[in-house]
Order: C-alpha cells, then sequence, then structure tokens
C-alpha cells in the first residue's frame, strides 16, 4: 500500500533522513517510532507529497508520489503535525470545504462530513468557529479532516498531541476502529503509544531506520541480555570456556575482531568486575571491557517510555468501560 | 479547473468574514470619495467662471474624471497589496499550505484560484465605484466612451497590480513583510515611468515601456490600444506564474 524506496533528504548540507526503505501492508497501522529529530516528519512530508525526496522513490496505492501526485493524494489523509485548520471557519464549514477539495463528490458532501464529524466526536462543536476551540478539539477537528473523504491511506503526524489523557484514549479507538479498512502510518515518539495501537514498529534515529519489527519481538531482542566486549592482547582458545564458567555469564561468542569476546550475562547482572579477573588469571593481557550498547537501545533511552499517570488510568477505564 | 473553484470559493469566504477587506473598502471609498467631490468643486468652479457658450473642448468628462482616475491608480498602489497579503502568507502562518499541497490540485489550480478571488473582490470594488459616474449622468451627458476606456484600463491595471500582490504574499509567512514587499514591488513598476521625463535614450525607452504609468495613462485617455492590454494581460499572467514557480519550489528547498 505505502512503498518507500531509499528515501534520503537533505536541507542544504544537513540530511535529516538517508536512505530510509519500507512498507505498509494493507490494511495494517505502522507505527514510527523515534525521538525528537529523527526525521519522522521528514519522511510523512515526502510520502504526502509535501516535500519531493532529494533522492530515491515513495508510492502510495500504487502511485509514485512525486511522478503521479494527483492519483497518490486522492487516496491519501493527511494529518500534520499542526493541524491545518482555519480558525474563521466552523467545524463543519470547514470539513465540508476539506471534502471539496479531495474531490469527494458534491452530492456526498454533507454525508461525508458528517461521518468524519461523529467518528472523532466532535458533533457538539459543528457549529463552532474553529478559532474557539481546545487544543484537544483542535486535534480532533483534524483528524476528522484527514478521513472525511475516507481516504485507503492515512499517515497521522503525532496524532495524540496536545490532547488530554481522556481524549487521547478516545483517539486511539478512532484509529484502531480505522483498522482494517485503511492503511495507517502514525508518528510519536512516546513507545507505549506505539505498543498500544501499532501491528508493526520501525524504529527511526537520525534519519536512519534502526529496526523494523512488532513490538513484542523487538522488545525480546532487546531485553534478553546484557552484552559486554572484551578484547585481549593474545587469542587464547580456552579463555571462552573460562570466562564462561563466571557465574551469570550465558554465553561466550568470538567478538567482530581478533582477539575480541563478546559476553552475554543475565538480564540485570554485572558481570564486568568477575569477567575482569578471569580474563587476568588467564594471562590473556586485558585491553579492554566496555559495556556493548546496541544502537537500538540507545534509541530507546531517547524515547519517552512512560506516559503520564493519568495516561495511564485513563487507558484502564477506556478498557473498562 | 474545479479544484480553481473551491479554492476561489474558500478565499472569498475568508475575504469577507475578515476584517481586512472592509476596512479596505471603506479606506478606498472614502478617499476615492473626497476626490470626486472636490473635483466637482474644480469643474463647478470654471462652469461658473465661463462667459458665454462652452468652448468644444470644456468636457466635464475629462475635467472630473481623468484627474480622478489618475488619484486611483495611485491609491491601488497602496490598498491592492493590503488586499492580497493575506493569501499566500496567511496559510505559511497558519500551516495550512500543508493541507492544500497535499490535497489533489496542483499549485497552478492553488494560486489562480486565489487570483481569481482577489479579482473579484476588486471588481466588486469597480462596480460600487460606478456610483460617481452615473450620480453625475443624471445631470448632464458623459463621455461613455471615455468612461468605459478609463474603466477597462482600471480592470487591467487592478489585474497586473492583484498578482504582483499575490506573488509577493508567497515570499514570507508575515502579512505586513508581504504587503511591503508587494509595495516596493508596485511603486518601483510605477516610478519606472518618470525615467521617460529625464531623457530619451534607448534604456529610459525600453523602462517607460514597463511601467504601469505609461500604459495606464493612456487607456484612461481613451485611447484602447491592444499594447496596452497584452501589457496588462501579460503582466498578470508573469506574476502568477512566478507565483506557482515560488509554491512549486518550496519542495524541494
Ligand atoms: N525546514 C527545515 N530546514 C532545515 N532543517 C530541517 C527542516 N525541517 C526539519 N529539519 C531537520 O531535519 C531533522 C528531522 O526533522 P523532523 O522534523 O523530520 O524530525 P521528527 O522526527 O519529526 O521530530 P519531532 O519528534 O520533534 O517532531 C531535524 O534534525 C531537523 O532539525
Ligand atoms: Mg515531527
Amino acid at each position: 500500500m505505502i512503498q518507500a524506496d531509499s528515501l534520503s533528504r537533505s536541507y542544504g548540507e544537513r540530511w535529516a533522513i538517508r536512505d530510509v526503505s519500507f512498507q505498509a501492508r494493507e490494511g495494517e497501522i505502522l507505527g514510527f517510532l523515534g525521538p525528537n529529530g529523527a526525521g519522522k516528519t521528514t519522511t510523512m512530508r515526502i510520502l504526502t507529497g509535501f516535500l519531493a525526496p532529494t533522492s530515491g522513490r515513495a508510492s502510495v496505492a500504487g502511485f509514485d508520489i512525486v511522478d503521479n501526485p494527483m492519483e497518490a493524494k486522492r487516496r491519501l489523509g493527511y494529518l500534520p503535525e499542526t493541524p491545518p485548520l482555519y480558525d474563521d471557519f466552523t467545524t463543519r464549514e470547514y470539513l465540508s470545504f476539506v471534502a471539496r477539495l479531495k474531490r469527494v463528490d458534491r452530492r456526498k458532501v454533507d454525508d461525508a462530513v458528517d461521518r468524519a464529524m461523529s467518528m472523532c466526536g466532535v458533533e457538539d462543536v459543528a457549529d463552532r468557529l474553529i478559532r474557539n476551540l481546545s487544543r484537544g478539539y483542535r486535534q480532533r477537528v483534524g483528524l476528522a479532516h484527514a478521513i472525511v473523504h475516507d481516504p485507503q491511506v492515512l499517515i497521522l503526524d503525532e496524532p495524540t498531541s496536545a490532547m488530554d489523557p481522556r481524549q487521547i484514549v478516545e483517539i486511539r479507538k478512532v484509529i484502531r476502529g480505522l483498522r482494517g479498512s485503511h492503511t495507517i502510518i502514525l508518528s510519536t515518539h512516546i513507545l507505549p503509544e506505539a505498543t498500544a495501537l501499532c501491528d508493526r514498529v520501525i524504529i527511526i534515529n537520525e534519519g536512519a531506520i534502526v529496526a523494523v519489527d512488532t513490538y513484542e519481538q523487538l522488545a525480546a531482542r532487546l531485553r534478553s541480555s546484557e552484552k559486554t566486549l572484551v578484547r585481549t592482547a593474545r587469542a587464547l582458545g580456552d579463555l571462552a570456556a573460562r570466562v564462561g564458567r563466571v557465574p551469570g555469564v550465558l554465553h561466550v561468542a568470538p567478538g567482530p575482531g581478533r582477539g575480541e569476546w563478546v559476553v552475554e550475562a543475565a538480564l540485570g547482572r554485572d558481570v564486568r568486575e568477575h569477567v575482569a579477573r578471569a580474563v587476568v588469571e588467564a594471562d590473556a593481557g586485558l585491553l579492554e571491557l566496555r559495556p556493548l550498547a546496541m544502537s537500538l537501545e540507545e534509541v530507546f533511552l531517547k524515547l519517552v517510555t512512560h506516559e503520564d499517570e493519568a495516561a495511564a488510568d485513563g487507558e484502564r477505564e477506556g478498557a473498562r468501560a | 479547473m474545479s479544484g480553481v473553484l473551491v479554492i476561489a470559493r474558500k478565499e472569498l469566504k475568508q475575504l469577507f468574514t475578515s476584517p481586512i477587506a472592509y476596512v479596505a473598502l471603506a479606506m478606498f471609498f472614502l478617499i476615492t470619495g473626497f476626490l470626486f467631490f472636490s473635483l466637482i468643486g474644480v469643474y463647478t468652479s470654471q462652469v461658473l467662471q465661463l462667459q458665454g457658450p462652452p468652448p468644444s473642448d470644456f468636457d466635464p468628462t475629462r475635467i472630473i474624471f481623468s484627474p480622478l482616475f489618475q488619484d486611483v491608480s495611485f491609491v491601488l498602489i497602496l490598498l491592492v497589496p493590503i488586499l492580497t497579503m493575506r493569501l499566500v502568507s496567511e496559510e505559511d502562518r497558519a500551516r495550512t499550505m500543508e493541507l492544500l499541497a497535499t490535497s489533489p490540485l496542483t499549485s497552478t489550480a492553488i494560486v489562480v484560484g486565489k487570483y481569481v478571488a482577489s479579482l473579484v473582490l476588486f471588481a466588486v470594488l469597480l462596480a460600487i465605484s460606478a456610483y460617481m459616474p452615473l450620480s453625475l449622468a443624471v445631470m448632464g451627458r458623459l463621455d461613455w466612451g471615455l468612461l468605459a476606456a478609463s474603466y477597462l484600463g482600471l480592470l487591467l491595471l487592478g489585474g497586473a497590480f492583484l498578482a504582483v500582490g499575490l506573488f509577493a504574499s508567497t515570499l514570507n509567512e508575515n502579512q505586513i513583510v508581504s504587503a511591503a514587499i508587494g509595495f516596493a514591488l508596485l511603486l518601483l513598476f510605477w516610478v519606472l515611468g518618470f525615467a521617460q521625463q529625464a531623457s530619451g535614450s534607448a534604456v529610459q525607452q525600453v523602462l517607460s515601456s514597463l511601467s504601469f504609468s505609461t500604459h495606464f495613462s493612456s487607456l484612461a485617455s481613451g485611447v484602447v490600444d491592444t499594447q496596452d492590454i497584452v501589457f496588462f494581460l501579460s503582466l498578470a499572467g508573469f506574476f502568477v506564474f512566478l507565483g506557482v514557480l515560488a509554491l512549486e519550489s518550496r519542495k524541494w528547498r
């Protein structure tokens, strides 16, 4: 449904994203997870045709976004970081303008607007001026504008930002309701949000994709062990066995370079002191010993890993309701 | 095509719900009304000084309306940038350009839609200003040919001004800055005509042929020359095209 091939984009000298490739399958919710400045918005702007890629290609519903933008854009709903609202319109006026802009058949505009308003829960503010809406309602009207023409593909840039916990729960319900009939990409820098909503997660950091997987598998890969790199002067044959006997060490494997070993230990156990002693006792010439931080872990460290207490409460309440 | 209409409708709705349109219209009618009545005063005193039958070149249309329309054209230099300043700048400030640019319509449709809306507003303004000649028509005969040529001139002049103002609006997300750029561009085109008075070198001839004032004066004196019409139309087309380019080039920045 959505296909990105080696997308790169530079702003002047700086690369915002480099060589980003992925695809979203029909009907899935794909999460774009990354810390601030990772390149999420830039990627989405390219997918929606707002920015041209410096190199690479992207297509939406089979239509190339650069070569055939009109067909691609017809099938696309996009909620930018800042909802693009006209303050001097009422909600209803605004949504009917968007519907006509997105080429909804003239006779179906009213129905489309009503449907979008009820899905996003903005009927109460239908005839209020957008200028007078609260931030949470503005965000909801933004979501309504993205789905008013019932697009096959939805691209949502941080759809729950600026909302209170209750509203977050409701918006997530709306997004979950769209799963299956729509292909959705949404970005977030909040880890639990990706877990709560997405079928698959793409983790992006400093403009490059670090991992693509389901959240469970990512978590499993991430949390299975603590890895330590040991570098020795002499590559002794029995070193692996000696280190392996240190309590807490699960596995010792040859490292990438000569005389290097990767020591895996159980999660939460710091075995460095004992490993160091074992290496010194074997007289292998200890040169270096450092924890191996996978880039994925580094990224996770930069993510927001907790939602507000209140948000969690809201989620529970929402689940019960 | 339908995209142009959707944009134009939206712009008109915004123009007429914002105070800018009304402030601008009020300003326009205050100034032109004042000029009109003082020119009537001039005309009346000339009539009173007449002895015997009026000479053949004594023409109320030329005495009142020719100078009036000259002044109006100058008022437009101030007025048009105010009408056009928000067209694109405001979309940039409110981040709504992201909606337009990711919708199934071309940059050309966006710019032309906005241009059409500003033309409609301007036409309304001209139509209302027709109260001035019409109110005099009750009292005496006017030179309708001259008036028609003048109005054609104003429409063409306004069309070109609006295109310049629209282009200026694509350059900056601050409305005031956009208005200032528009004003500066229009003034530049206007003063090109003054070069003519200095001397007659070839460069100055070219400059003055690019001037709004030169081409407008000939229309306002009743001479409908296709050269002048083509000048205004191509200038309008050129600046609308520049506006499209400005939007299109943003994708690559
Ligand atoms: N218009 C621009 N001009 C120059 N640099 C830009 C521009 N837009 C983005 N960047 C840079 O590109 C990088 C990626 O930005 P982007 O907005 O895509 O990140 P993001 O993942 O959406 O971050 P956030 O979570 O804060 O929204 C950042 O380093 C940013 O500074
Ligand atoms: Mg962003």
